[in-house]
């Protein structure tokens, strides 16, 4: 403990030599917001630590969190600062098309709530590995799906971690790389201290933040159109250089296939998200789970209905006035601070502080509900299961899953100033493309298909991740836009369509043609985990306190 | 005999289950991918504007897609906790 209280004296320390540095009025706001969450969300961890002493509370938080507070934290995982600013900044460029990636990343959550949550719930104990591992062999699909659980998590990290670095650089004065090292450190600490019931605190702390900074932005820009969306629409349309064309389907999306494959990925993506799947076992049963999806939608539609706005607003309302334009007619910045003008242009100094502090507490919080998913899947499924095959000790497996954070939060901070000036949006949507190609094929599976086998599910699984990352390479992203290549092997930009095939496709055929014995006691055990996964009778009741 | 009935229960939960998914589970896919096919084939249908508004049909359709998914997990809860609930505590029972 005592070195979260040296790391607390030297972030006071960091943020007192940042405001020496630069003593403009809204840092002075966006600074004491900042430490006070900081400040709340340690003091947190140090209660949560004293409750945090079992594998089981370090990855599920005992399993004592109700519904609306998981409903809260699963909002907060999924409403990233990248998603915030990103499609804001989206619809302020292209409006309509803003709303695209909004409704995508929503699709998902019915089909979790309807095929997923309670199966999920019922099967599992820390991660969704432990579905996928039920009735198969746990050594090769405990590797397998640790695999695609890190490059998830490590890709989405990069992208977070060059997002928060340079979005502190503009908002605190600070240098990009003590930014990175402060994320890092204060993401370590909540973690290794705090496990689970920390992290999902810090979740609903931000999550309730975010969504009232975000709410007092778009209403104070429709309280300047009297609450008319005819009227506020008519405006950005004469306000915009392409004009009306922002109200319809632009150029984020150029031909059929590349629309249906982006889909995929968002709709199926949201369900592979090691971080999200790993929220389901922090409630006490199936009903709790249901109610946090409910919650979980509720709140994440609600939040991408309010980025609409405050990207249209911002058009209406920044893109014309020069105090938040350089000098080619540019936001300063980028597309991406339109929601931070915005903040300026409508609540003055007060609110741009407080967005700031929101923007930076949202990227906090998100790096560490994805940094405890990779430590789970180094310690519970690679270290306990996959080597020790489950024969372990409690406590060992705990001080693994500590080490593999801190090593973790090391790599994301090595791996955000490797990535300082690199393009880095892309890896989200890598991301999302591999979780849709790799984990969720797998688990959905492994739930419902009788005839899965660890044959079938290893080959197609891995077929499925080694094509998604070849075409991510081969293609127009990586291949023109970062290898600077005329053109691109492979023409498209979503992979997904492809990968999900290729999985599907090796999956049933490797599994069907599967005539193993061990093959055939798989399949005989199908009919024992359907009953547990659709009644819950023999899951872990929660940890008293 | 408690084995019989209790399969038979389990029977009709797999059976009350299947309603409720399978409908739900097709209208999101559904109505995603229309939105999708929308945008895919025809972009030009989703900038055609409400009659003497400047809003378009597409950004009145996204809109009520977020609705309409937020609906749907209200509608599956509803369900779920009113008729698959009773049936599993029975089975626990049994």
């Amino acid at each position: 403990m005592y070195r979260l209280i040296i790391l607390l004296g030297l972030l006071f320390a960091n943020t007192a030599f940042s405001f020496n540095a630069d003593e403009s009025g809204h840092n002075l706001v966006a600074i004491i917001m900042f430490v006070l969450f900081v400040g709340i969300t340690l003091l947190i961890t140090y209660w949560a630590s004293k409750k945090t002493h079992t594998a089981k509370s370090f990855y599920t938080a005992g399993g004592n969190i109700n519904g609306l507070q998981n409903g809260l934290a699963i909002s907060g995982d999924f409403m990233s600062a990248a998603s915030f600013l990103g499609i804001s900044g989206l619809v302020y460029l292209s409006g309509f098309d803003g709303l695209i990636y909004s409704i995508g990343f929503l699709i998902g959550w019915p089909i979790i709530l309807l095929l997923i949550a309670e199966p999920l719930r019922n099967l599992g104990k820390y991660s969704f590995s432990d579905v996928v591992s039920f009735r198969l062999k746990q050594k090769p699909i405990r590797i397998l799906a640790a695999c695609g659980s890190l490059s998830t998590v490590i890709l989405y990290l990069i992208a977070q971690m060059v997002g928060a670095g340079k979005l502190i650089e503009i908002l605190f004065g600070l240098p990009y790389y003590s930014a990175v090292i402060i994320v890092g450190g204060l993401m370590i600490s909540y973690v290794t201290f705090g496990g689970m019931l920390a992290t999902t605190w810090v979740q609903i702390i931000k999550a309730v933040l975010l969504l009232f900074g975000a709410t007092v932005i778009a209403f104070l820009v429709l309280y300047q159109f009297q609450f008319n969306f005819d009227n506020f629409f008519s405006q950005a349309i004469n306000v915009h250089s392409e004009g009306n064309k922002i109200m319809a389907p632009g150029g984020l999306i150029s031909d059929p296939l590349s629309a249906i494959s982006l889909g995929l990925a968002l709709m199926f993506g949201t369900a592979g998200l090691p971080h999200i799947l790993m929220r389901f076992f922090t409630v006490p049963d199936a009903i709790e789970a249901r109610k946090s999806v409910v919650y979980a939608t509720g709140f994440i539609g609600y939040f991408y209905i309010l980025t609409f706005i405050i990207g249209f607003g911002a058009i209406v309302l920044i893109s014309n006035n020069p105090e938040y334009l350089d000098g080619s007619g540019k936001l300063i910045g980028n597309n991406n601070m339109a929601a931070i003008h915005l903040s300026h242009a409508v609540g003055g100094d007060i609110l741009l502080g407080f967005i700031s502090a929101v923007a930076f507490a949202t990227i906090l919080a998100v790096v560490s509900g994805l940094t405890l998913a990779g430590a789970s899947a180094i310690s519970h499924d690679l270290y306990a299961n996959a080597f020790l095959k489950g024969k372990n000790n409690e406590k060992m497996e705990m001080r693994v899953s500590k080490m593999s954070t801190i090593f973790l939060g090391i790599l994301a901070v090595l791996l955000g100033i490797i990535f300082e000036d690199q393009n880095v949006a892309f890896m989200v949507g890598l991301a999302f493309a591999i979780a849709a190609t790799t984990n969720f094929p797998i688990l959905i599976l492994s739930i419902y298909w009788k005839n899965l086998t660890t044959r079938g599910a290893v080959i197609g699984g891995s077929a499925g991740l080694f094509t998604v990352i070849l075409l991510v390479i081969l293609g127009p992203v990586v291949w023109v836009d970062i290898f600077n290549n005329n053109e691109a092997v492979f023409p498209y930009k979503y992979p997904a369509l492809f990968s999900m095939t290729v999985t599907f496709f090796g999956i049933w055929f490797f599994s069907k043609n599967d005539k193993t014995k061990t093959a055939l006691s798989e399949k005989k055990l199908f009919e024992s985990q359907y009953f547990r996964s659709q009644t819950g009778v023999g899951i872990d009741k929660p940890s008293g306190h | 005999m408690n084995s019989q009935k209790k399969s038979e229960i389990y029977n009709t939960l797999k059976k009350t289950r299947a309603q409720i998914s399978i409908p739900l589970t097709v209208l999101t896919v559904t109505s995603y991918f229309s939105f999708i096919w929308v945008i895919a084939f025809k972009p030009n249908i989703f900038g055609i504007m409400l009659p003497g508004t400047n809003i378009s049909i597409g950004i009145l359709l996204g809109f009520l897609l977020i609705l309409l998914i937020f609906i749907i997990t209200l509608i599956y809860v509803y369900l779920a906790n009113k008729k698959i609930e009773p049936i599993i505590n029975k089975i626990k029972n049994v």
